[in-house]
This record gives C-alpha cells, structure tokens and sequence, in this order.
C-alpha cells in the first residue's frame, strides 16, 4: 500500500509545474473555459503545445521506434493532470486515440505522414463518432461509406465535433458494412477538416465554447485513409478508450475550484457576520472537501490499477468518472447555493462573487455527465463488469 | 503509488476471514443479539490465539506492532462479518489510551493481558444529554485527600459486564482526567441497554466510586487530550468497518438479484435496480480508498486530524445508504427478521451515530478546513 508518487514522478511533477508557471500566458491558460481549455483551438495554445513538444513530453509513453520514450503512462497523468490545473491545452486525441491507434492497426503511409506531426503538435484533430441516432448508443453510427472505385464515398451527418471548427483532420467513423451486426459494420476514416463537402455547423453550448454539427454530402475519402482493416472501426474505438486511460477526464480543476470556495467562504461576510461561522455553510464544506477527496481516491485507484498494466482499468475509470463529474456539478451548485442571490450574476460582471467563477462553471459542467460515456453509461458498464448482473438494456 | 496490499497484509486478511468464516457464522451473530455479555467466548480466543487482540500493542508489550494500516484491513472483515466483539473498545480505544497516557506500571499491568485477549477494558464516555467534545465531559471527580470520589451516568458503555476495567472520562480538578475503575467497585451499578444492532451496551451509573490517583492515566487534565487523539484513530477502524458491511449486504444483494425473479426477469436486469447497485459500488470504492489512505497516513505519522473524521463520514454515510437500497431491492424481504439484509441495515444506522454523529464529524472536517491560517 503506496499512495505517494515516486521520487522521479514527484520530481517531474515539479518540473512541469516550474514549467508552467515559467511559460505562464493568460492568452493559452484560461481555467474559466472548465473542461473546453484542454483544446489547442487558437493559434497562441497550437503555439503552446508545439512547445510542449520540444520539451518532449508529447507521446512519452509511444514505442520509442515511432519517437516516443516508451515510460509509463502516469507521467503523461501528471503531465495532463499539471496542464488542467492551469487551464492549460491538454495532450489528448492526437497523442492519445489517435497516434495509439495508428501505431497497433494503422499502414506504413499512415504511420509516417500523421505520427511526426502529432508528436510535433503540428497537427489537430477532430474525433467523429456521435451522431442524431448514435449518442450513448455509440455503435449505432449510420454515416454511410460506400465503396467506389479508388476509395469510399461519404455521406451523413455528424454531431457533437467539438473540435470541427479548428482542427486539420477529422477522424471519423462510418458504416461500411450495413449487412453485418452493428458493431461489426463500422470502420475508421480520415479526412481532411477542409474538405470541399464537409459543412460544419456551429452548435453554441451555454458554457462558453461552441461544438459542432458536421454535414457529409458526397465525401470522397481515397482507400489508404481507412485506419486499419474494414469492419474492426469499434473495436478499435474501444481499444482506444483503454490504451487513453492514463489521460481521462482530469480531477485538478474541481479541486481547485473546491479550495476557491473553501477560501471564500473564510473570508465571505454576510450581515456582518462572517459566513464561515454559519453552520450550513461549514456542513457544505465539510462535504465538498471530503467528496473531493474521495475523487482523488478513485483517481488513484484507476491510477494505481492501470499501472498494474494487466488488464484495462475499465471499471476503475468508470467509478472515478461517474463520481467526479457528479461531483464537479455538485461543488458547482453548492457554491452558487453559498453565494445566494449574488450567485447569477454573470461571470464577467463586476458584482459576480469570485469573478462569477461558479456561475460559468454551472453551465459549463452541466456537459461533463454526458459526454465521454454518461452516468448512466458508466453504471451500466460497472453493473455488467463489475457486479455481472444481466445485460439491462 | 502502488493500492495492492503487500503479502503479509493480504495473509492478515486471509486469517482473519479464515477465523470468523469459522467461529463468526451468521447463527453466532444472531444468538448474541441482546446477550448480556455480548460476545462469544470461542471467537474471542481465536482472536487471541491468531494475535489480533495485540494487534496494535508493541511488541515490547505483549502485542503485534502493526499499524492502522493493517488494523483497517482486519475491521473491514468485522464489518463484513458483523463481528460481535469486545474488540474496538478494548484492543484499540484503552490500548491506545494505556499507550499515550498510561505510565509504566499501568501498561505492564494492562497491555500483555489485553493483547492476550485475558482482559477486557472499556471506555465510559458519553454521559446522556451531552455533545461528543470536551465539553460533553461533565461527571465529577471530586478530590478527596489522595483519592478521588466520581459520581455520575455514562452510557453508551459497551461490553460493560466483561469489563476488567472501564476507563473513566471525568471531569477533575484541572480538567477532563482518565480512570481506570473497576466495574465491581463499591457504587458502581450497571444497566444493560438494549441498542439498535443488539449489541452489548451498558449503562453505569457511579456514585461516590472512590479510586485513587494511581488509577489515573496521565497528568492532570490531559485526558480529554489523549482520548481525542485515540478516538482520531479509532474512527478510521470504525470506517473501515463500514465499509466491510457496505460490500458484504451489496455482495448478497447483488447475488439475490441475479436470482429472484419478477417479469420473467432478474432484478439484477432492471436498470433501476442496477444503478442502485452500480451506485453503491461506487460509493463503496470510493470510502475504501478514503479510509485505507486515511490509515495508511497514520501508519506514516502523518497528520488524520481531517482524514480520520472524513473517512468515518464518507464510510458510514454510503453504509446507511447502501443497506437503504439493498432493502428496495430485497422487497418485502428485507424488512423480515428472518432475512440477512435487515442485520445491516440496523447495523448501519448504529455505526453512523456511535463514535462521532454525522454533524460532528462534519464540524471536525469544517474547523480543519476552515480554521485561520
């Protein structure tokens, strides 16, 4: 039992933190977007992470083979873990999903052309996978690819592409193979973001960030921009989702907003009095912070099991992600609960408490027990994995 | 960072499953409901024998030397197993008591027997229409001469009539101060109080009990001191215990909806039941990892004074609200004496309110967190 970092892990961890404060820049860190700041979206924090990458720490845990330094994947935890708590762009699909994918199952030609460029951060993605009928019935997918001669011909509908309106190339699945069962139908594609036939739509979110709606008339994607083997598209998503494990949805933000209202409440008055005194007061507090360290718990413990390496921690990053983001909700209301009335006004806003800090998150968390597998996803699979109860749906 | 549990950990486990599989059968738990003593004697001598009785008394003292760590791992099997045993009050909270505030003679004289499971001490603490802190402290110690005469109520006081020794919270001359009275001494009285789990708990009244200054642990008025101190740690044990009775009622739970049937399907099937279950693993997994942390920081010396009071929160809050959900699945079942699922379900209630109440426990938190500086 070892709930401590090592040396070298707290040694990195410092050096990170050093780092980022050294290349601190209000334009690239901007821990009020919440959990849309991990995108490099604008040309400062593309900047940002193309240093980033000549410090080395993009694609540390990739074969060395393909440039990367083959360590274990809690650096890049602490890496990610160091960037979110700084409101920093995040190392994510490109070093993650992607590059990952290409490495076990992608050609020579893919290799060579997206891998240099990912590991440089010279290249953006967008991931396409939801769609009007495939939300958290993920394999549902009904983008159609047809076969033509030299390639695959698109056409459908996208939703939910947060990144569709900066990045390079869109990776994307589409059904192949009608015929066959739904998980066995789908295959993997990439395709230029600037396509002539791609139309993106913007669908502004009540956080501060825009996703995106993405319209496929007639898109011609030529064969050796398949990923892997026709009809294995979802079983490599979900391998995926296993080999990100390391870089999951990131717990700093909420405990840092966590110390934010625990220092406000010290110094917060009301009538005169201060709030801190106020038994309602010290009770939500008193939740917050045992919740938020209860979320550091099952942070470490997915941590610690995913560094067993045996088996994907599958059940731990389900446990850890429903509780979190419930969580990040929960300190969210609580703190506009504490604040009162003052709470709705608008971050920005001279009045707002704490610069309106909470009243953004409010909106801008409401996303975080939907996307990347809802709560309700997440304790079914726990039910079904971990508990072996029957298939419920 | 590495959560495993090392091999001699995992072997204290395994014992101690392997003993109260044995001597700690659910009939066992059953027929002490209620008993005046409160715990069968065959089961304590295994304790004994296996050395968990010592399990946090030095070496040097007759016991095992572990730590919190390991002593964590063993309460989680008592919750599990709804063990009915003299075992916190006696081999942790006045063990502990005797190690911080005890002088020599007092732990020659106590620890080897309590080690050895020869001898049972219990703690008189809370005194009816008092709070949990200091304050709460109130039953007199009157100097008299060398002597000192304590009169007043305790309740709460468990395993009270196989006490060797009961240590005394009272209020002396120059604060709260510890003694060890013996529970057949001249104006002590006992009542047996019937609780909640059906446990062994006592009410004791003392009136004009004489014991002299030698029965005192530690200087005058330290005592609330070193019981705070040592209830800090025991909180995380009661933790841990939760936490084994929160997996154990699931784990059944879990079992029985895999098998009753309604709709011509499982219970298990249906996703409001699921989720109820998928829940409260969560929640189970989550406290578990609070409170192995929480005793692993004190098996490092490092500070509790925030993580013992969290941990027995977040414990003790998803035991009362696991056994909650486990009784919907159940049904009409689960309110049935004759059904396991009910056992918990009081258990957990109990736990809740003994050792530090929820409103307690959430000021212990808030003042950590809250204080200047």
């Amino acid at each position: 039992m070892d709930f401590d970092f090592t040396k070298e892990e707290q040694k990195f961890s410092e050096e990170v933190e050093q780092w980022l404060v050294d290349n601190h820049d209000p334009e690239v860190m901007d821990l009020t977007r919440e959990n849309f700041s991990q995108l490099a979206d604008t040309p400062a924090r593309r900047a940002f992470m193309q240093k980033l990458a000549k410090q080395g720490w993009l694609g540390m845990s990739w074969p060395k083979e393909y440039g990367g330094q083959e360590i274990e994947g809690v650096y890049e935890f602490i890496l990610n873990e160091a960037l979110a708590r700084h409101g920093a762009p995040q190392i994510g699909k490109g070093v993650g999903i992607i590059g990952k994918t290409l490495i076990r199952h992608g050609s020579a030609k893919l290799k060579q052309e997206f891998l240099p460029q990912i590991l440089s951060a010279e290249v953006e993605f967008a991931v396409g996978y939801s769609e009007p009928q495939a939300g958290s019935d993920s394999a549902n997918m009904q983008l159609k690819a047809e076969k033509v001669d030299g390639g695959w011909m698109l056409n459908g509908q996208k939703m939910w592409t947060t990144s569709a309106h900066f990045a390079d190339w869109y990776w994307v699945g589409a059904r192949t193979d009608p015929d066959k069962p739904k998980h066995d139908g789908l295959s993997l594609f990439m395709i230029p973001m600037d396509h002539p036939n791609l139309e993106i739509q913007s669908l502004p979110t009540i956080g501060k960030d825009t996703t995106n709606q993405v319209f496929f008339e007639d898109v011609f994607v030529p064969e050796d921009y398949m990923v892997g083997e026709q009809g294995r598209g979802f079983r490599y998503i979900a391998e995926a989702l296993d080999l990100e494990r390391f870089t999951l949805f990131t717990l700093s933000p909420i405990e840092d907003r966590s110390k934010l209202l625990v220092q406000w409440a010290k110094e917060a008055t009301r009538d005169d009095k201060p709030l801190r005194e106020d038994p309602n007061v010290r009770r939500t507090i008193a939740h917050i912070v045992t919740d938020t360290q209860v979320a550091r718990g099952l942070s470490k413990r997915f941590l610690s099991a995913a560094m067993k390496g045996d088996k994907p921690p599958s059940i731990e990053s389900s446990e850890y992600k429903l509780f979190t983001t419930t969580l990040s909700q929960r300190v969210c209301k609580d703190a506009l609960d504490l604040t009162g009335a003052a709470g709705q006004i608008r971050e920005g806003q001279e009045d707002a408490p704490l610069a309106g800090r909470f009243e953004g998150a409010y909106r801008a968390t409401l996303n975080e027990t939907v996307g990347g597998g809802s709560s309700e996803i997440q304790k079914n699979i726990i039910a079904r994995r971990k508990l072996g109860l029957p298939k419920n749906f | 960072m590495d959560l495993a549990l090392s091999e001699e950990q995992q072997m204290i486990v395994d014992m101690t499953h392997g003993i109260l599989e044995e001597h700690c059968t659910i009939d066992v738990v059953r027929q002490m409901e209620d008993d005046p003593k409160g715990y069968p004697e065959a089961l304590w001598k295994q304790l004994a024998e296996s050395g968990l009785t010592g399990l946090l008394i030095p070496e040097a003292n007759g016991g095992g030397g572990q730590t919190l760590a390991e002593a964590a791992l063993v309460y989680e099997k008592f919750g599990e197993f709804l063990a009915p045993v003299p075992h916190f009050v006696s081999s942790v909270i006045s063990a502990r008591l005797l190690l911080t505030a005890g002088n020599d003679a007092q732990q020659a004289e106590w620890l080897p027997k309590i080690a050895g499971g020869d001898a049972v001490l219990t703690p008189a603490w809370l005194e009816p229409n008092r709070g949990y802190g200091e304050v709460g402290v109130q039953l007199e110690a009157k100097a008299d001469g060398d002597n000192f005469l304590l009169s007043g109520v305790k309740r709460h006081v468990y395993f009270a009539s196989a006490a060797d020794r009961l240590i005394v919270l009272a209020r002396g001359p120059q604060g709260v101060d510890l003694f060890l009275v013996d529970p057949s001494a001249d104006g002590v009285t006992l009542t047996q109080q019937l609780s909640q789990s059906g446990d062994a708990q006592y009410r004791v009244d003392l009136q004009d009990v004489r014991v002299s200054a030698e029965e005192r642990l530690g200087a005058p008025g330290t005592g609330w001191q070193a019981f705070n101190a040592v209830l800090h740690e025991g909180i995380i044990l009661i933790a841990a215990q939760a936490i084994g009775g929160a997996q154990k009622v699931l784990d059944i739970t879990v079992e029985y909806s895999k098998e009753r049937v309604q709709f011509d399907k499982p219970l298990g099937a249906f996703q409001a039941l699921a989720h109820y279950m998928a829940d409260s693993a969560t929640h189970i997994d989550g406290g578990r990892v609070l409170v192995y942390e929480a005793a692993w920081n004190a098996s490092k010396d490092r500070s509790i004074s925030r993580f013992a009071p969290m941990a027995k929160l977040f414990a003790c809050e998803t035991y009362r609200e696991v056994t909650r959900v486990c009784a919907q699945i159940w049904g009409g079942v689960a309110f049935t004496i004759e059904y396991d699922c009910q056992l918990y379900f009081r258990w957990a209630k109990q736990l809740q309110l003994s050792w530090w109440d929820t409103p307690y426990l959430e000021e212990l938190v808030a003042e950590d967190v809250l204080k200047d500086g």
